[in-house]
């Protein structure tokens, strides 16, 4: 505000007669007054300020909270998983045999993870024996992920580990002789060896690789196969 | 205090005020425009490649789940039975999939022209898909039935049959209809880049093919 916004204050028309004493009293008194319009402005301005601000800040803070939750809702493409030590297959076979297949020879798996299969897939669920290669391979085709194990590293408790850890579908749990590792993981062309029944990748390996768009025939039948022995569940 | 410097705060307060309300101003519109145009994969169009596809293969895959379910009750023979319902359920659970992709895409699931027009479209390549037409002819006419798919009196022919003879004919309709199959999902893969779309495509081919092969040797094995 310029200095010549604020004129000399104007006198009562009752102060015309006053002594020069009084005239100088209300004349502070108008400047007193004065003074503190100026600074109740000076404190009305201070109040609008912060108060806006406040809300400036508010609408910032809650529109970058509002742009990061909508864009950012915890959300992991399975695409993006990484499970170390993975092996995948491409181009695999998906010819129906009623004969063995080599998987070892033919694709250099063992266990087996896709590849030519019998016509009659092996029903999902837990198993006590070993299970028919072939069999399986064709669930596998079908979305299923076979976890097997090494029965001279696992106990009972560890199966049971295994087992709480797994989908309730569309899983396939057998012992697995002379395997090379205590648990494998295999999908259709994927696998991986586990260290053991609480090695985390088992989760992320299921979560990348169970019913997997990417599978040929994912959510076709495991039911209504062939029951292998053993089954128990 | 002097009364007369004290103007000038709220010159300045107001100059603060001003400077937050511009840079919020500034910091919503950017917000904003980076919401609003922050890359968002193109969903296929209603006349796409891709919704063509997911539109006649859905036809495609029902009527094999339907000559499937037709034969589980004409024949008790279990090769045949674990064949018929491997099928059905892979081709019942891949139409599924092909309803949601239009359904989330947000087209229509009836097809705004008519069936087969996506097939004669140019491929990725710029090459047409003329193969088996003549003078580079399009083999495919728009409107047309699509390649395999049974008739009426086949569907009708094959309810009245029962066991070899069923599944012979069963047989026999399948093989054609999985070429057509095949034919379709490679005519996709030539023209289309989706990830989704392309990797369901691929897995037809390479399962009907498998299942070509088979078909032939249980139908050599009833001849």
């Amino acid at each position: 505000m310029a200095p010549s916004d604020t004129p000399e204050p104007v006198l009562p028309p009752s102060a015309k007669k006053l002594t020069v004493k009084q005239e100088r009293e209300a004349r502070r008194q108008a400047k007193v007054e004065q003074f503190r319009k100026q600074q109740a402005r000076a404190k009305r301005n201070r109040i609008v300020a912060i108060v806006l601000s406040s809300v400036a800040a508010l609408a910032v803070v809650a529109l970058i909270v509002t742009v990061v939750i909508s864009n950012a809702t915890p959300k992991r493409d399975p695409a993006d998983i990484d499970v170390a030590g993975v092996q995948t297959w491409d181009d695999l076979e998906y010819v129906h045999t009623d004969g063995p297949v080599d998987y070892e020879g033919q694709y250099g798996m063992n266990p087996p993870a896709g590849g030519s299969h019998n016509p009659a897939w092996l029903n999902c669920g837990i198993y006590t024996e070993e299970q028919q290669n072939e069999s399986a391979v064709h669930a596998l085709e079908h979305g299923a992920v076979w976890v097997t194990y090494n029965p001279d590293e696992l106990d009972e408790a560890d199966v049971d580990a295994l087992r709480s850890q797994l989908p309730d579908s569309y899983i396939i749990l057998s012992p697995y002789p002379d395997l090379d590792a205590p648990v494998v993981a295999s999908a259709w062309a994927a696998q991986v060896k586990l260290d053991g029944v609480d090695d985390p990748r088992l989760g992320d390996f299921v979560e990348k690789y169970w019913q997997s768009p990417d599978v040929p025939e994912a959510g076709a039948l495991c039911t209504r196969g062939i029951d292998g022995p053993g089954k128990v569940a | 205090m002097d009364p007369e410097k004290s103007p000038k705060q709220p010159l300045s307060t107001r100059l603060i005020v001003g400077i937050i309300l511009g840079a919020t101003v500034i910091a919503a519109g950017s917000f904003t425009a980076g919401f609003v145009a922050a890359p968002v994969t193109p969903t296929p169009g209603s006349t796409s490649t891709e919704a063509g596809f997911s539109r006649d293969m859905q036809t495609h895959h029902i009527q094999a789940v339907e000559m499937s379910m037709i034969l589980l009750d004409r024949t008790e023979d279990t090769e045949l039975r674990m064949l018929a319902e491997d099928i059905a359920t892979a081709q019942q659970q891949q139409a599924g999939q092909m309803y949601a992709w239009l359904s989330i895409w947000g087209v229509p699931q009836a097809a705004p022209e008519p069936s087969m027009t996506w097939m004669t479209r140019p491929t990725l390549d710029g090459a047409n898909h003329d193969h088996g037409g003549e003078d580079g002819e399009t083999s495919h006419v728009p409107g047309e039935p699509m390649p395999g798919l049974a008739t009426a009196e086949q569907l009708q022919q094959l309810k009245s049959l029962a066991g070899v003879p069923a599944e012979s004919y069963y047989l026999e309709l399948m093989i054609a209809h999985h070429i057509g199959g095949v034919d379709m999902a490679q005519a996709v893969l030539d023209r289309s880049t989706n990830r989704a779309v392309t990797s369901l495509a691929r897995g037809m081919v390479a399962v009907q093919q498998g299942e070509i092969a088979y078909m032939n040797e249980l139908l050599a094995e009833r001849a």
